[in-house]
């Protein structure tokens, strides 16, 4: 008895590597999932709230000043705008809404940076469900202000002491508690990542993205963008900039990750850079691994981008050629974080900066009647000490 | 494909001929340190062992509670890899010890090492048993066709547990060696408060299974098996194996008095 495991991959990417318990759960979400997904009352239910709730859409702004200044017309998708201030939210309603239908009851998540955890305590709270976030204890002190958003919104954050006691540890302990508790908890993976069908409903709730940014150009210019692209660390956002541009064979896609401290230095985040095909968090992808095929610490002046392996769909676009993946050093980010405030008023979240300073580079090879859409996935509230820090020369928070 | 029996496969023969229970121990490679792991396999398979699992150390066992996390952590600051573990197994053998060995490992060792150059490797240092928590049945295929291919290759263990409900003779058709019954959720070394209905569980797994059904998961002692004896061929004892060795100092006598012990209770 072999079942079709064909739309569980992408390429040689993606699968099921999690433990048998959880077998027949990710069965059960699956099914429910396409059920949903292929019934409009859901999608209706799903829309109103991201209309009322979220504030969507959001809107695909043309930054004059920075069109001008590098010669090619800049287009920002601003997801920063969207409550909590991230897009990080339109993936919480889908999978809370999924979870509701389910009859959970409880919903737990992992967070790095805590923009994941703030949105999962959201719209736990906004659905009335007991909520648990995971968090490492590194993170817990480096990210204090959204420790107590959390606890705020009403969710419990336990702290993770293992490892490296950061971000891949608390999803580690995420993923154990779920293989206890999976009867009445759903676990919300707030990435493109994890076992199947994670990255594909992340994609499916972060479609919207792009959905919107195509009709939007498509109202603005009359024709599709030349260049799209997102940063990318597990890569929803991306993932979801991407949705609805990977079958338009005219559009360039770009990936940006973080190249912390550079890549040759080894302190950096590029699963795609230097990692190797392996196996975490329920998924083969690229993943950045000694060679003892440990997982490797991941390095960024972004929390957001902090993660050792990245999304498998993004892997297979890379090795399809359909995407290309390129990489920002800290430094890059931070000087495109502080261009975009001034010359266009908008504080970005540094890791949407990385794409930010990428899109300079490119723009330089494009004509003024050219376009880049940039997903600027969220907002820099979150990072202002960190930004303080950096700018005062007093090192990194992160 | 030509089926030999491996040496967990006769060892188990043996026991069931015996009308005895099987008792398997849970160590993590290279505690206290290479040479005083081998010393412990040694030492428990004079105390009649019947099957060592050995750990592989991994950045993030997912599968495993707080003592194996802490005891691989350990274990991979002390510099232990697969290559070293496999150096110490060669080395196990060359002693004339013949206990059955399986590794518990996760698939990202696999891969790293490669699958054939690591399958050939097992089969050449006498790797008996493989056990990969995060590599469930449906992701098997490429593994096995490995193992397939490769004389005296180890036996993929099969995991089944509590939930896997009509999943179980799809996991056992094939199965080899015996089935890694897990009697509670989750991960390793939580209490022996076992999952509800875990005798009605256990019969449901044996009246399928055509080989050996051992039970692990937060076992410490013979009496917590005693009550499932009836149906269980062995059972297995990680994390509080782990945490008797630490407290005792990794000391081979108190290692081959505990398997001596539970073996003799097991099957009083």
């Amino acid at each position: 008895m072999v079942r079709n495991m064909s739309n569980k991959y992408y390429g040689e990417f993606g699968g099921q590597y999690v433990a048998e318990t959880l077998m027949n759960t990710l069965a059960e979400l699956e099914k429910a999932f396409e059920e949903a997904i292929a019934d409009p009352k859901f999608w209706e239910e799903y829309n109103y709230y991201l209309k009322e709730y979220v504030g969507r859409e959001t809107p695909l702004y043309l930054a004059e000043r920075l069109s001008e200044k590098y010669g090619t017309k800049i287009y920002l998708k601003r997801e920063d705008l969207n409550h909590t201030g991230a897009h990080k939210i339109n993936n919480v309603i889908g999978q809370i809404l999924l979870a509701k239908r389910m009859g959970k009851t409880k919903v737990i998540a992992e967070t790095g940076a805590g923009q994941h955890g703030v949105a999962t305590a959201t719209g736990a709270a906004l659905f009335n469900m007991e909520c648990k976030v995971y968090m490492g204890s590194e993170d817990i002190e480096r990210q204090h202000l959204n420790v107590m958003r959390m606890e705020m919104l009403g969710a419990e954050v336990v702290s993770v002491q293992s490892g490296s006691n950061t971000l891949k540890d608390a999803t580690n302990e995420a993923i154990r508690t779920w293989a206890k508790e999976a009867e009445d908890t759903f676990y919300i993976i707030g990435s493109a990542v994890g076992p199947h069908p994670y990255p594909k409903m992340v994609k499916e709730f972060q479609k919207c993205i792009s959905v919107e940014a195509k009709r939007q150009f498509m109202e603005k210019e009359g024709r599709l963008p030349d260049v799209v692209m997102a940063c990318v660390g597990g890569g929803s956002n991306s993932i979801g900039m991407f949705a609805d541009f990977i079958d338009e064979p005219g559009v360039e896609l770009i990936g940006v990750e973080a190249a912390g401290m550079g890549i040759e230095t080894g302190k950096h985040a590029s699963a795609m850079a230097l990692g190797k095909p392996g196996t975490l968090h329920g998924m083969r992808s690229y993943l950045l691994q000694d060679e003892d095929g440990n997982v490797q610490l991941a390095h960024s002046i972004s929390a957001g981008l902090d993660y050792p392996g990245v999304g498998p769909e993004h892997a297979y676009l890379r090795d399809s050629g359909r995407a290309q993946y390129v990489s920002i050093t800290d430094d890059e980010a931070m000087e495109a974080l502080a261009e975009l405030c001034k010359l266009e008023g908008i504080i970005p979240a540094i890791e949407s900066a990385h794409a930010l300073a990428y899109a300079f580079k490119k723009a330089k090879t494009m004509t003024k009647d050219q376009a880049i859409v940039l997903c600027l996935s969220g907002r820099g509230d979150k990072d202002v000490h960190t930004i303080e820090s950096y700018f005062s020369g007093n090192g990194y928070l992160n | 494909m030509v089926i030999t029996m491996n040496r967990i496969e006769e060892r188990l023969q043996q026991v069931k001929e015996k009308n005895e229970k099987a008792f398997i121990t849970y160590m993590t490679a290279g505690l206290p340190d290479m040479q005083g792991c081998a010393e412990l396999v040694k030492a428990q398979a004079d105390a009649g062992i019947d099957v060592v699992e050995l750990g592989i150390p991994f950045s993030d066992p997912v599968a495993d509670g707080p003592v194996i996390q802490a005891a691989s952590y350990k274990s991979i600051q002390q510099g232990t890899n697969l290559r070293k573990v496999f150096e110490m197994v060669e080395g196990i053998r060359t002693d004339g010890c013949q206990v059955p060995l399986v590794f518990m490992m996760y698939f990202n060792t696999v891969l790293h090492y490669g699958l054939e150059a690591f399958v050939e490797r097992c089969a050449k240092v006498g790797v008996d048993g493989l056990i990969i928590p995060d590599l469930p049945f449906e992701e098997q295929k490429q593994l096995q066709d490995v193992i397939d291919r490769v004389a005296g290759a180890p036996i993929l263990i099969q995991l089944v547990t509590p939930v896997s409900g009509d999943r179980i003779p799809m996991l056992l058709e094939n199965a080899r060696g015996f089935v890694y019954c897990v009697s509670s959720m989750g991960v390793t070394g939580q209490a022996a408060d076992f999952h509800k209905n875990v005798v009605n569980y256990l019969q449901q797994v044996k009246d399928v299974s055509k080989i050996p059904v051992m039970m692990g998961f937060g076992i410490r002692t013979a009496a917590d098996v005693i009550p499932m004896k009836d149906i269980i061929d062995g059972c297995i004892v990680g994390s509080h194996f782990i945490n008797l060795m630490e407290e005792n100092n990794y000391s081979t006598e108190a290692a081959k008095e505990y398997v001596s012990t539970f073996k003799k209770e097991m099957n009083a």
